[in-house]
């Protein structure tokens, strides 16, 4: 027999009340108004039986006067509950018992003497039945007193009694429903993965002055108030802010930028004085934070003109600058465009440390993963360390998406009836296509590649296994390179006549490492605005760094940058380009911004690991950087500084197919052609001297259509004729010389 | 089935219900006569923001010495009295709801010491006369439990409202607080308009269907008093 759960009627509420049929009653052994506690989802709850007015079975009605702190805000309804979650407890009469109030207000908090509310609570709780560590709802009282949350009880009684007249009734503390419920809230909270390092120092600030105070103020030292957290969209800032006040117990109070700006003059700033009264008044039971997210919104850079918002600014550094030292809250603000802050905001004594939360690096997004995947359901076969890998530049949102998108996908598959409730590899590779990493949305070059494999490019043996050499090794085997001080080359030029597949090659590198792509042009580059196309390519490189391990692709590498060295005039775009392009490849160092993660160095004494998470260790030295992939048919237009070590570092020229590469090529062009009996593949790679990849390409194509322009749309195959005939219609797009001067041109 | 354990509880219910309806009118009397009390401390609060509000040397009546602290000592005095008389209709509330507490905890502990002899079929077992063991019970625990929750309402109101004059009327748990305040001489606008709502908030005390359920739980069972 189940039991269906009603809520409560009126006329129960604040009797506590557990409202039974009878003869589920006497089969448990209950008199009337014997105690009872009843266990549901998330908590328990103690109440007196009594008999249904109607005195019909199955229905039980439960008034959660004195329940689990869990169930104050999270109800129970509709529930079916079992005759075994009913157990009859013992409730003897209470000696003394130790309580916390929780009231309305703080006025009521400060003005009213501790007896005269020892003697309310005292009265409230009389003939009320108690368990441990459960809250009693006063709220049909309607006073200011809201809940009382039992702390202990006397010894001898067990878990459970009763409050008599002759009940010791001992108050350990008073706090306001505010305190005590954003206290509840945070006990419910998500684990963050990744972020130890902030959150560390965060909880740090927050505590320090609430353990030590002694200490601080014996050494002359104010303790920081306040935080700036820097990072783009979506890497947690918000979520590590509630995590840390969650952990610690503050309160927040939380400041949303758009929220505190009203329409008068003046409005404004009366709201943001009342959000810090409230973060004062909130201080004085506890620890608190001030969180004001979207600090950019609420404090931009102020302007010579005089506008509005310059007096919000100068309200927020008054307020700032007035909080004492006994003003024990600590202020964080959250932005991802720290530029336009007012530089006067980051001083120290407004936010005394700014903690740049990066776009996370192989390790963190593997912590992320691995915090999220705790709660799904999924299959042995995924592997979270691939899956971290395969999600370069990701952020915690976008992977929490990823993860969404591959549950969708098994729930999807679930519906279709076959039946299988674990999520699956094939669920993630769908997903990681349609939830794209967004640092790179709104970027510049971002790509979407067609799937092209090693194996279709034809020949070009030695070129293949030099890419792969630099852009596949590094991802596959970094304890090798490690092992051997190798280091990433920084970028690569393939440089070869045109039509040779130069571009082919590296889509099909970008294919194989599943790093993130970038490609530019010259039309995404230019503009013709003075110093836009400067600032267009950093803000690429910087992008590309945020996502590393990244291929930047420049295709057409001598119209985009051009030398120095010749006519154009030594200020023209193009040399400006190419400077950024050369400080950006081998520049100073990185922008503090720009930071990811915590500096690692790989030690060679260490704890033994497991050998997967070293691997992801060498992973993470090894390949944090972006890698350039340019393309020219002149590398006699490169300028000579972009070809040294260190920037272009290998220079690999795709040579014009020889004979026994033109045959594979043709045989991967002929792969879905249905291809007469007589062809001789062979022989056609003989007759094509000079001719280069596409023209190969267009070799198949024109006799393709030459069959079907013969055989009149009937053609089921095409014959040797055809190919000899379009062979003879065409010329190689290549010549002796061109050929000549490529492999004599040294860089 | 045990016929002396259910009728010695039946008397006890009978006898309990009766006291219960002597005790609601006597409730329902006093509050009645507190009404006109609380009406009148309103004017006082009203009295005393007017003379606040006034500037007394710039009127006609400036030449009489020391108007305003006779007359904040006559207000002082008013409300005392009006504070006096409040106090003692609080302790006869008072009564009342201990005397229907013990009648109720009476009914209860008699319903215990007899728990083995009936059983759920006796106690849920209704007639037309009489409503089960189980319904009365419930109902006195009702009554019982309006009166409580009645009761702190009245004596907050009288604590937070009307605590800062002369600590000499009021009850000692008040008194340090009291102390301040006189010494103080002036009263914070807050309190005053805390005073002047007094009357408002203490009408709002008063919840017509929970005295309803009362009234409707005594005729519910008035067959079975006079039985």
């Amino acid at each position: 027999m189940s039991l269906r759960l009603l809520s409560v009627d009126p006329s129960d509420r604040g009797s506590q009340r557990c409202r039974l049929g009878p003869r589920l009653m006497s089969a448990l052994g209950l008199s009337l108004g014997s105690p009872l506690l009843v266990s549901v989802p998330g908590g328990s709850c103690l109440c007196t039986a009594w008999p249904r007015p109607d005195l019909a079975e199955g229905f039980v009605q439960l008034d959660l006067k004195c329940s689990s702190p869990g169930l104050i805000s999270h109800p129970p309804t509709h529930l079916t509950l079992d005759p075994t979650q009913l157990t009859p407890v013992p409730c003897p009469k209470l000696k003394s018992v130790k309580v916390a109030v929780v009231v309305q207000s703080v006025e009521f908090k400060k003005h009213t003497a501790a007896r005269q509310v020892h003697e309310l609570v005292k009265d409230m709780l009389k003939g009320v039945y108690l368990h441990e560590k459960h809250v009693i709802d006063l709220e049909n009282f309607d006073t200011e007193i809201r809940y009382i949350v039992v702390e202990s009880i006397s010894a001898d009684a067990g878990s459970s009694g009763i409050i008599t007249s002759k009940t010791g009734v001992e108050i350990s503390g008073i706090q306001t429903v505010r305190h005590y419920r954003s206290q509840l809230q945070d006990q419910d909270s998500v684990p963050l993965g990744g972020l130890e390092g902030v959150s560390a120092s965060l909880r740090e600030m927050l505590q320090l002055p609430l353990l030590y105070p002694d200490t601080l103020s014996s050494l002359g030292v104010s303790c920081p108030r306040g935080v700036l957290l820097v990072g783009p969209p979506g890497v947690g800032k918000t979520q590590l802010v509630r995590r840390v006040v969650g952990e610690v117990g503050a309160s927040l109070v939380v400041v949303r930028g758009p929220e505190v700006v009203g329409s008068r003059p003046g409005e404004s700033e009366e709201k943001l004085r009342a959000v810090f009264e409230r973060a004062r008044s909130a201080a004085e039971e506890g620890p608190c934070v001030l969180f004001l997210d979207e600090l950019d919104s609420l404090c931009p850079r102020r302007t010579g003109s005089s506008a509005p918002e310059d007096r919000l600014v100068a309200q927020l550094l008054t307020l700032m600058d007035g909080i004492s030292q006994s003003d024990r809250f600590l202020i964080v603000g959250a932005t991802n465009r720290p530029d336009s802050l007012d530089p006067a905001l980051r001083r120290p004594g407004r936010f005394d440390r700014e903690v740049i939360i990066g776009a996370p690096t192989l390790q963190q997004r593997k912590a992320i993963l691995s915090v999220l995947l705790a709660r799904m359901p999924v299959c042995q076969s995924v592997d979270i360390a691939e899956l971290a890998q395969r999600t370069t530049g990701y952020v915690g949102a976008d992977l929490s998406a990823l993860c969404r998108e591959a549950a969708m996908h098994a729930i999807r598959e679930k519906s279709k009836g076959s039946g299988e409730q674990l999520v699956g590899v094939k669920h993630f590779q769908e997903a990681l296509k349609s939830v794209r990493p967004s640092c790179l949305r709104s970027s510049l070059g971002r790509t979407e590649l067609s799937l092209v494999t090693w194996e279709q490019i034809g020949g070009l043996d030695d070129v293949k296994l030099k890419l792969r050499q630099s852009i596949e090794w590094p991802m596959r085997y970094p304890e090798a390179f490690v092992r051997l001080g190798l280091s990433r080359p920084r970028g690569v030029l393939l440089y070869g006549p045109p039509g040779c597949a130069k571009t082919t090659l590296v889509k099909a590198a970008a294919n194989s490492s599943h790093c993130a792509f970038l490609s530019v042009s010259g039309a995404d580059l230019y503009s013709p605005f003075v110093g836009d196309s400067e600032k267009a390519l950093a803000q690429l490189f910087s992008q590309a760094r945020a996502c590393a391990p990244c291929l930047l692709f420049l295709d057409e590498i001598d119209s985009l940058i051009g030398a120095r060295s010749n006519s154009h005039g030594t200020n023209s775009v193009q040399t400006r380009l190419l400077s950024v392009l050369l400080n950006e490849m081998d520049g100073v160092g990185l922008k503090t911004l720009e930071r990811r993660g915590t500096e690692r160095i790989l030690q060679a004494e260490g704890v033994e690991e497991a050998h997967t998470q070293e691997q992801v260790d060498f992973q993470e030295v090894c390949n944090n950087d972006v890698m350039v992939v340019a393309a020219t048919n002149r590398p006699d237009c490169l300028d000579s500084a972009l070809l040294r070590p260190g920037r272009l570092d290998h220079i690999i020229y795709v040579p014009p197919p020889d004979q026994q590469a033109r045959l594979c090529i043709l045989k991967a062009c002929t792969e879905s052609m249905p291809l007469g009996a007589d062809v001789c593949l062979e022989e056609l790679a003989e007759k094509t001297k000079l001719y280069s990849g596409a023209d190969l390409e267009n070799l198949c194509k024109e006799a393709a259509l030459l069959a079907l322009q013969e055989e009149n749309m009937e053609a089921s195959s095409i014959k040797h004729t055809y190919f000899l005939r379009s062979l003879g219609k065409m010329s190689p797009s290549l010549t002796a010389q061109q050929i000549h001067t490529y492999q004599t041109s040294p860089r | 089935m045990s016929k002396p354990a259910l009728l010695s509880l039946h008397q006890a219910l009978r006898k309990s219900f009766q006291g219960l309806e002597s005790n609601q009118k006597v409730w329902s009397d006093v509050l009645a006569e507190c009404s006109p009390l609380m009406v009148s401390l309103g004017n006082l609060a009203e009295q005393w923001r007017a003379l606040s509000n006034v500037q007394l040397s710039n009127t006609p009546l400036r030449d009489f010495p020391d108007l305003e602290e006779r007359l904040r000592f006559k207000l002082v005095q008013a409300t005392d009295t009006v504070l006096c008389k409040l106090n003692g209709k609080m302790s006869s509330l008072q009564s009342v709801r201990d005397s229907i507490s013990n009648q109720v905890s009476a009914v209860f502990q008699l319903y215990e010491e007899n728990t083995d002899s009936l059983d759920l079929l006796t106690v849920t077992e209704r007639s037309v006369t009489a409503p089960s063991l189980s319904d009365m019970l419930e109902w006195l625990q009702d009554a019982e439990r309006h009166y409580r929750e009645q009761y702190p309402f009245c004596s907050c109101s009288h604590w937070v409202g009307f605590s800062f004059y002369s600590g000499s009327v009021f009850p000692q748990v008040m008194f340090r607080f009291l102390r301040r305040k006189t010494l103080l001489q002036t009263l914070r606008a807050d309190d005053l308009s805390l005073l002047e709502s007094a009357p408002k908030r203490w009408k709002s005390f008063e919840s017509p269907s929970a005295e309803d359920r009362i009234t409707d739980t005594l005729c519910k069972v008035s067959f079975f008093i006079k039985s």
